[in-house]
């Protein structure tokens, strides 16, 4: 799947009237239009204003939200740079392991065994809990004088409290919270693979690393695209974690984007600039993804 | 848990409002309809009315007896209530109440209510406190004078709040201090933690969390002389010589082990409660949560004075009435009523760790047996409330956020201090514009 | 049973381990008092055992209707996933087998909403609920979150690999295109319906801001929003909030066990290949 754009090659023998594609897209194109465009059309124009709910004035402020994120004396312009710092340290950090961690998992669950169902709902586990739960659940198990981990292995880290610990722990948490979610995805792109590909390999006298690299790894690219391009988004979206477990700390260099977007906009009701901010995280986010499918298309190329 | 029925609640006198109110519990709801009398009583057709509260502690049960009692008390009123953790509470009040799902009344922060009144979402309630004959000389002043808001009044306060000190008692006798007698200044004080010391205690925990290291240095800000803000709030000071030298007296505890590095959010308090921490200052509310730990040998006593004067952080709930889209005079009315009664029998609230913000509510002698929140009531006099701006609490939290990074020793404590002020005055500055005022 | 086999019973167990002691700690402390919970250093067994936390779920007269919270959860939650189905699975398979004017930019137009982060939509979206009338209702839980692109984007990929000759054979017999969808189609996609079942539920399930910023009447709340109001308010009441957290985590995990052979076939057939 190259890029998210209508894929080529269906040819549309089935025949249907000019009017039904539409009637077919009409429930879901009313729920969309309502709930998922014009939300971003009303977060754009918020943007361009200093928006609070009660306040009787609303001035247009035009791109004042957007030039006071590139101008270093502005009030929000320290605490925004650190917060996209925070976001690109966590995706950076955990969307390799969110990513290979779950293909090891995956590939040792595809044998058959006895006992691999109890196992794959073991590892998925944890991905039903609410992040109310895992936030309050780690926050206890990883304090760093009082803590289990702590007590466990007789140590003093400060998980929570100092860097890099801190980034430690959000992502180990976040992997063990989240990384069945990726397995399973996993798992059903490994059924795709023909096993007479493996077949043909082993009789060509390939090692099981060599099975992975040259088998295993092409006949998941799709798969592996699907769930890189989902773990950055949903990496880049995280703040639950930091807002419950690290608080942020050490003052405010745990702190996502859009952790900081909601205190601004719901904490500090003010929507304007969280708006701009959310706009401008959308832009980067945007640019980042395009590039990751490039890269993909590539190497589907060469 | 200490519970008064009625005929003893009628029974206490207190003072000359109470009198006013005596006359409305027994009221039939025939009497035609009025548009409130400014609390006074209420006679119109039945109204329900909806009350906010954050109270998610066990104080939310306490609340909700009251209420219970009131509504029995009251044919023709109906409170209902709804409760949600303060954090949420605020963020969602300004959306439910322009939208038209607010509730009649909202309990409040002091430091929030300048906010919510610059903003319209609540009203005045002026003729609540003259018809009632309320007055500073009733309440606390600084809590009295913290429900104003450009000259008129949006709060009508319940309660008061400070820091205490907590301190655990096995260990004081552990390191051989005398538990009936905890550290009353700043030579006590050190001389307790070295003697805790002495018997391999971390006496002290410093959390780098506003609950509640953040709440011990906003209080010894005060202590040495300084301020959070100038006098009327338009400029930052937490960064002046007394605020640093306030900050710094606390790292330097943490350098020479009184305390660990590093503790968690809530983990000073647990540690007082498990035998590893013996001191831990934190709000009057942990007075009921102790009381569930019946092994914890714990006492109580006013934050000792380290600075150069006495003073604590403390807060103060406030009822306030929200501003409808449509006012319906009736519900206005009850609405007023409610908050005065509940103002009367604020000696209930008390059970719940809260000191009652009425002076002939804390002079009774029925408050006096309510040892520990009494012990801190006397603080009082010298309680450093926040100041009444708009938005102030959000500067606040640039207060807390530079102690948090002083005390994990990201930053020294003068430049972490002067970081926070430079962004506070921005703030405040920003909010001047916003709120016009 | 060969070396290899221990080897890999050998690291499961290892992975086990880690994923699975915390939810035993979570499970062991939703049976300890109050005190206990709170003892430093830790311990594991709950030391006396107790109901206290199940107790304080359920206490009787207190104003917190934690069986209603679940109802309301369970059938927002269910509502919400169906809707996602009924109406993504429509669109996804206009977008997949259809030629129409408009197809590539609005499927474009679609993919590219993923890339908003949905928490900051909060404020915008409440704006639209609040005009339509929608806010305090189990409407708001169920609607708006079903804008998601997350299940055309999916569905339309399994509806691609499906093969195309079944579906010219019921043409051939004189179906029209809603009988193919509804006879043909709808069955052969059993499995993908099934995995985008379990992910909407859970989404929902679990969603947390959205109802706390919509929700007004302590009735109307969901489970997760209304179990924040038990964790206590100036220290948390751990046995409480595991007790909880286990109660919320029943209905989902029987729902992913249930369903987890569908999934494990319905992404593999979803193909993803494009």
């Amino acid at each position: 799947m190259p890029t998210p754009v209508a894929s080529p090659g269906s040819s549309a023998r089935v025949m249907h009237g000019t009017s039904t594609p539409y009637l077919f897209l009409l429930p879901y194109l009313l729920i969309f239009g309502v709930f998922g465009l014009l939300p971003i059309g009303l977060g754009v124009w918020l943007s361009l204003h200093q928006w609070d709910f009660q306040l009787p004035n609303k001035p247009f402020t035009g791109l004042d939200n957007y030039t006071e994120l590139f101008t270093p004396d502005s009030l929000v312009y320290s605490d925004w740079w650190e917060s996209v710092r925070a976001t690109a340290i966590f995706t950076v950090l955990s969307v390799p392991l969110l990513v290979a961690l779950p293909l090891g998992i995956a590939m040792l669950l595809n044998r058959r065994f006895p006992g691999r169902t109890f196992f794959r709902a073991v590892y998925f586990a944890p991905y039903v809990l609410g992040v109310a739960v895992v936030g309050l659940l780690w926050r206890f198990l990883l304090d760093a004088n009082l803590g289990f981990v702590n007590h466990l292995f007789g140590t003093h880290t400060p998980w929570l409290t100092a860097t890099p610990w801190a980034w430690v722990s959000l992502v180990g948490v976040t992997v063990w919270w989240t990384c069945g979610f990726n397995a399973v995805i996993y798992l059903a792109g490994l059924q795709d693979i023909p096993a007479e590909l493996y077949e043909a390999s082993k009789m060509d006298g390939a090692s099981a690393w060599q099975r992975f690299w040259h088998v295993t790894l092409p006949g998941l690219r799709p798969v592996l695209l699907f769930v890189i391009t989902t773990t950055i988004l949903a990496s880049a979206n995280m703040f639950g974690q930091s807002y419950l477990i690290t608080q942020g700390a050490p003052g405010n260099e745990t702190r996502t984007v859009v952790s900081y977007v909601v205190a601004l906009g719901i904490g500090q009701n003010d929507a304007g600039r969280a708006a701009a901010m959310s706009v401008t995280l959308t832009l980067m986010l945007a640019v980042v993804s395009i590039a990751n499918f490039r890269i993909f298309r590539y190497q589907e190329d060469s | 848990m200490t519970t008064f029925n009625r005929r003893q609640l009628l029974g206490l006198g207190l003072g000359a409002a109470a009198a006013v109110s005596l006359a409305a519990c027994g009221d039939d709801d025939k009497g035609p309809a009025t548009t409130g009398n400014g609390g006074k009583d209420y006679t119109g057709p039945k109204v329900t009315i909806n009350l906010w509260n954050g109270f998610t502690g066990g104080d939310g049960d306490i609340f909700k007896k009251l209420v219970d009692q009131f509504n029995t008390e009251h044919a023709n009123i109906a409170i209902t209530v709804a409760t949600y953790k303060w954090e949420d509470y605020y963020a969602k009040l300004p959306g439910a109440v322009s939208s038209g799902n607010g509730p009649d009344i909202a309990v409040m922060h002091m430091d929030m209510i300048a906010t919510f009144a610059a903003r319209k979402v609540i009203q005045p309630v002026d003729d609540v406190a003259s018809a009632l004959g309320l007055s500073e000389s009733d309440f606390a002043a600084t809590v009295w004078k913290g429900g104003l808001y450009q000259s008129k009044r949006y709060g009508i306060p319940l309660d008061m709040h400070p820091v205490g000190m907590y301190y655990n008692k096995a260990l004081f006798q552990k390191a051989g201090l005398d538990p009936a007698k905890p550290p009353t200044n700043r030579s006590e004080f050190e001389a307790t933690l070295t003697a805790l010391k002495g018997a391999g205690i971390q006496g002290f925990w410093i959390s780098p969390f506003q609950f509640t290291g953040g709440m011990t240095g906003y209080s010894l800000v005060h202590q040495f002389g300084g301020a959070l803000y100038n006098a009327d709030a338009t400029k930052a000071t937490f960064n002046s010589d007394q605020a640093v030298e306030a900050v710094s007296w606390l790292t330097k505890l943490i350098a020479d082990g009184h305390s660990p590095a590093n503790v968690g959010q809530d983990a000073d308090y647990l540690a007082l409660k498990s035998n590893q921490n013996a001191i831990n200052i934190n709000g009057i509310w942990q007075v009921n949560d102790l009381k569930k730990s019946p092994d914890v040998q714990w006492g109580v006593a006013p934050v000792p004075q380290i600075g150069t004067r006495k003073a604590v952080w403390a807060n103060s709930h406030n009822f306030t009435i929200v501003q409808q889209k449509t006012t319906d005079a009736n519900k206005v009315a009850g609405a007023k009523v409610f908050i005065n009664w509940l103002s009367q029998h604020s000696l209930d609230w008390a059970a719940g760790g809260q000191v009652p913000a009425r002076n002939a509510v804390r002079d009774d002698p029925k408050f006096k047996e309510l040892t520990e929140v009494n012990t801190l009531a006397a603080e009082l006099p010298d309680a450093a409330f926040p100041p009444a701006a708009p938005g102030i609490g959000d500067v606040t939290n640039l207060f807390y956020t530079a102690f948090n990074e002083a005390v994990l020793g990201k930053k020294a404590p003068k430049q972490a201090l002067d970081d926070g002020v430079a962004k506070a005055d921005k703030l405040l500055e920003d909010n001047r514009k916003k709120y016009g005022s | 049973m060969t070396i290899r086999r221990i080897a890999l019973y050998a690291t499961l167990l290892v992975f086990t381990a880690v994923f699975v002691i915390p939810l035993v700690w979570m499970v062991l402390t939703s049976f300890k008092t109050y005190p206990a919970a709170q003892q430093s250093p830790p311990t594991w067994l709950p030391d006396p055992a107790s109901t206290y936390g199940y107790g304080r779920l359920f206490e009787a007269g207190s104003q917190n209707p934690v069986l209603r919270w679940f109802a309301n959860s369970m059938l927002a939650a269910t509502l919400h996933a169906a809707l996602v189905l009924g109406t993504a699975s429509t669109a996804a398979y206009a977008l997949a087998r259809m030629r129409f004017r408009g197809r590539g930019a609005m499927f474009g137009l679609i993919v590219a909403t993923l890339f908003v982060p949905p928490a900051t939509l909060i404020i915008p979206s409440f704006l639209i609920v609040d005009t339509i009338g929608w806010l305090d209702t189990l409407t708001v839980l169920v609607v708006p979150t079903a804008a998601s692109a997350f299940g055309v984007f999916f569905l339309r990929q399994f509806f691609l690999s499906l093969p195309r000759e079944l579906e010219e054979a019921a043409i051939l017999d004189g179906a029209n295109q809603w009988q193919v969808f509804v006879k043909v189609v709808l069955p052969l996609s059993r499995p993908a319906l099934a995995t985008l079942l379990v992910l909407s539920f859970l989404t929902n399930w679990n969603d947390f801001i959205w109802p706390v910023f919509t929700l007004f009447s302590a009735d109307h709340l969901t489970l997760p929003a209304g179990l924040g109001l038990l964790q206590g308010a100036y220290v948390t009441d751990y046995p409480v909030v595991m007790a909880g957290a286990v109660l919320a985590s029943v209905p989902a995990l029987v729902l992913f066990v249930l369903a987890q052979r569908y999934v494990i076939e319905g992404i593999s057939r979803s193909g993803l290949k494009g």
